[in-house]
């Protein structure tokens, strides 16, 4: 009984805590310029995509470098879902989390048997090869892609509240919610039993846990979230085509994800600010020295190389987890 | 007497004085995005590196060029124009993210020559273009989409639509390779659809059609499978409509096979120097027919084209080749002046989109097509010439001299028109207002 009482005040004051987050994110967003409100809304779709690689590669141990072809499969899900169907933004984003989760399913499945490289080859080959599948078939739009248009902001917030803004304020909201379902998961029995396998899977076997059953329970989970920030992307940009969601898109998650801390929820928020973050760096440096249009090309992949080299060496598993060391040393 | 006198002429300048500052203190204060009292901020975005960046690539250092050559110059009205380019690799979500970095960090006056077809479609929905009021001039596009004035008012295009392009192919297949075999190689999205809709209208039927998917022509041997294709259908006259890099797979690969049809290159794809580039050899080019709108980057008896090969050479990156990408960069830079003059010393956005539809008509232009525009019509240039490519690449009139085509993207017919386009201003540096 009171194990319970405690669970239950533990998950109030995650509840509380989160509001209070969205609170300070809606003050934020009536604070700052628009550029840094659509930079927001795409650190939030970022943390929703890296909160699918700690789940993956973090807890169940599973390599993966096509999260962006998951991103891929929700978009598109919930394209064609708003398009042809007319429906509300809503039922589309709850469209692309199924669509992406029993893809997820059958990536599961057959990922099952591989691990290590193989497996990181498998799905890299599929981040290479699904989005280019959109260019076959004309109802996908091709090349081009298909719009997607979630419409203006309601006529009650006035007319200064902009596009971008919305964009904000939807892309933060299903962040918040989509992080507080993801923590709660790990937080649970299941993602106990990741960790189980991704420490010995021989263990873990031994000890009852059916490691292929919960493998693909992982990846049709990650693939919900990353089907969810691929709806959310193809939100912020209006569009979803087979560009968005390249082999670049899939390097920069993985990137962000070691960065933060491939095995820290609270990370995923660093990671994503990190990845928008980069562009700025490289834009201010190039600046300063004098070759902008060149330098930009290449700055932000060798400033996220560096960052990466840096954070194997000195902080192998996320600044997160340093800091935490440091505090226990401290003690 | 003298005393009043003086003491009436003080009175008339003190109230003259003091009417004036209350009418100069209630005139609204001039302030515009992307305009100060010493710049003007202009931004494209155009693939500089990738697939597709193969002649795009000069455009912006050439509009940069000519920018420089008219800063040196005075500027406009005292303002210096500053042009930003921003990489997209011709991949629509980059020109998304490039384009809001342009207008909402770096807060350009206007975009000037965007480039690519589906990067422009992706950018007026996403970054709501028409509802901030950004103009975006000269687009670098014939997507006869554009020209609807509802769908895109504060946007103008500069060369001729695709549909207009393969009405005047269409019309020259008519009169001069009657009875032949025809086959058609284009790029399948709106900028090759654009013109398979126009030539469908026109009663041109293909007997061998191939679609290709941007970027694909990075694929090593799709040259080689293109030209098999052509030659095992028995094409003899080939229409491309194409990027320049596609087009070197496709000659490339037809050299490899043997294969000379009669070659129709559109006018995106078919830039020599670019092609060279690409290690495409020029004598493949011998005989290539190919829609122009601009006389040859090496007519130096041409007042543009000489005006700006000096231009290129003393203000562009040293060693830029004078090709039809730097003469068309130069061009919209031309145009682009034009239009800041005619919007006044006081530019506004909504100011310099009155300007090109009231007076971009007039504009002074290196292509021998009228312009289109007006308060009812974005529309740029209006027609072509047809031309012969020799094995150096230069190109000729068809038939030894200039004969223009003017048509519209709709059902309008294809006429050969008499326009003389209008003089270079003096040293090429405009002084319209």
């Amino acid at each position: 009984m009171e194990s319970w009482r405690k669970v239950g005040l533990a998950v109030r004051k995650k509840i509380a805590f989160f509001i209070i987050l969205g609170w300070l994110l809606l003050l934020i967003g009536d604070r700052v310029d628009e550029l840094r409100v659509y930079q927001g809304a795409q650190i939030a779709m970022y943390t929703i995509a890296l909160a699918s690689i700690v789940l993956l590669t973090g807890y169940s141990g599973q390599v993966s470098l096509g999260n962006g072809a998951m991103m891929a499969v929700g978009g598109y899900a919930a394209a064609l879902t708003l398009n042809n169907l007319g429906s509300p933004v809503w039922v589309a984003f709850l469209i692309a989390i199924v669509a992406s989760s029993l893809f997820g399913v059958l990536l599961g499945i057959a990922a099952a048997r591989l691990s290590g490289p193989y497996l990181a080859g498998t799905t890299l080959a599929l981040a290479v090869g699904l989005p280019s599948i959109a260019n076959q078939f004309a109802f996908l739009g091709g090349e081009p892609g298909l719009l997607f248009d979630v419409g203006f902001p309601p006529a009650r917030l006035g007319e200064e509240f902009s596009q971008y803004k919305w964009f904000f304020w939807i892309a933060s909201f299903i962040a918040l919610l989509a992080l507080f379902i993801t923590s709660n998961i790990l937080q649970s029995r299941y993602g106990r039993t990741w960790r189980a396998i991704r420490s010995s899977p021989l263990a873990a076997e031994l000890s009852g846990i059916n490691s292929s059953r919960m493998k693909v329970l992982a990846f049709t989970v990650s693939s919900g979230l990353a089907g969810l920030a691929g709806a959310v992307l193809a939100m912020t940009i209006s569009l979803v085509a087979p560009g968005a969601y390249g082999l670049a898109l899939s390097f920069a998650l993985v990137t962000g994800a070691v960065l933060a801390g491939i095995s820290s929820l609270p990370g995923v928020v660093l990671g994503a600010f990190i990845l928008v973050i980069i562009p700025e760096i490289s834009v201010a440096i190039a600046d300063s020295l004098g070759n902008a249009d060149k330098l930009n090309n290449y700055l932000p992949g060798l400033i996220a190389s560096v960052l990466l080299i840096l954070s194997v060496i000195f902080t192998p598993n996320g600044p997160g987890e340093k800091l935490r060391g440091h505090h226990h040393k401290k003690k | 007497m003298i005393r009043k006198t003086r003491a009436k002429g003080t009175w008339l300048a003190a109230t003259v004085l003091a009417v004036g500052s209350l009418f100069a203190t209630s005139l609204p204060a001039y302030a515009e995005t992307g305009v100060t009292s010493t710049e003007i901020k202009l931004g494209i975005t155009l693939p500089l590196t990738g697939a597709a960046s193969p002649g795009y690539n000069k455009i912006g250092n050439a509009m940069n060029a000519y920018f420089k050559y008219v800063n040196e110059n005075g500027g406009v009205y005292g303002r210096k124009v500053t042009l930003i380019q921003k990489n997209d690799e011709y991949s629509p979500q980059l020109s998304i993210a490039k384009t809001n970095e342009l207008i909402l960090r770096d807060k350009v006056f206007a975009l000037v020559g965007p480039l690519g077809t589906a990067n422009f479609t992706a950018v007026h929905k996403s970054v709501g273009i028409a509802n901030r009021g950004v103009p975006s001039l000269f687009l670098n596009t014939g997507f006869s989409g554009f020209a609807n004035k509802k769908a895109y008012p504060t946007s103008f295009m500069v060369l001729p639509s695709y549909a207009m392009e393969a009405k005047i192919i269409a019309q020259f297949l008519k009169e001069n390779h009657a009875g032949k075999k025809l086959a058609l190689v284009y790029q399948n999205d709106e900028f090759g659809i654009d013109g398979l809709g126009a030539f469908k209208a026109a009663g041109t039927k293909f007997d061998v059609s191939i679609p290709y998917t941007s970027g694909e022509q990075a694929t090593p041997g799709i040259g080689t499978r293109w030209a098999t294709t052509l030659r095992d259908g028995g094409a003899q006259v080939v229409v491309f409509f194409g990027v320049t890099s596609a087009t070197g797979a496709l000659l490339g690969g037809a050299a490899g096979l043997g294969f000379r049809p009669q070659w129709i290159l559109g006018s995106v794809g078919s830039d020599p120097l670019t092609l060279r580039g690409l290690g495409v050899p020029l004598a493949l080019l011998n005989g290539a027919q190919t829609l122009a709108g601009n006389p040859s980057p090496n007519d130096t008896s041409d007042e543009y084209v000489k005006q700006f090969q000096e231009i290129n050479t003393k203000y562009n990156i040293a060693g830029t080749n004078f090709d039809d990408y730097v003469l068309q960069g130069m061009n919209i830079g031309l145009m682009t002046v034009q239009a800041l003059r005619a919007a006044g010393s006081r530019p506004t956005r909504a100011g310099l989109i009155r300007a090109i539809e009231t007076k971009g008509s007039t504009f002074a232009s290196v292509a021998y097509s009228p312009l289109g525009y007006s308060r009812t019509s974005n529309v740029g240039h209006t027609g072509y010439y047809m031309a012969v490519m020799d094995s150096t690449g230069d190109r000729k009139p068809f038939g030894g001299k200039v004969t223009l085509y003017t048509t519209n993207s709709g059902s309008g017919s294809v006429d050969v028109s008499t326009f003389k386009r209008p003089a270079m201003p003096a040293k090429g540096l405009p002084s319209n207002s």
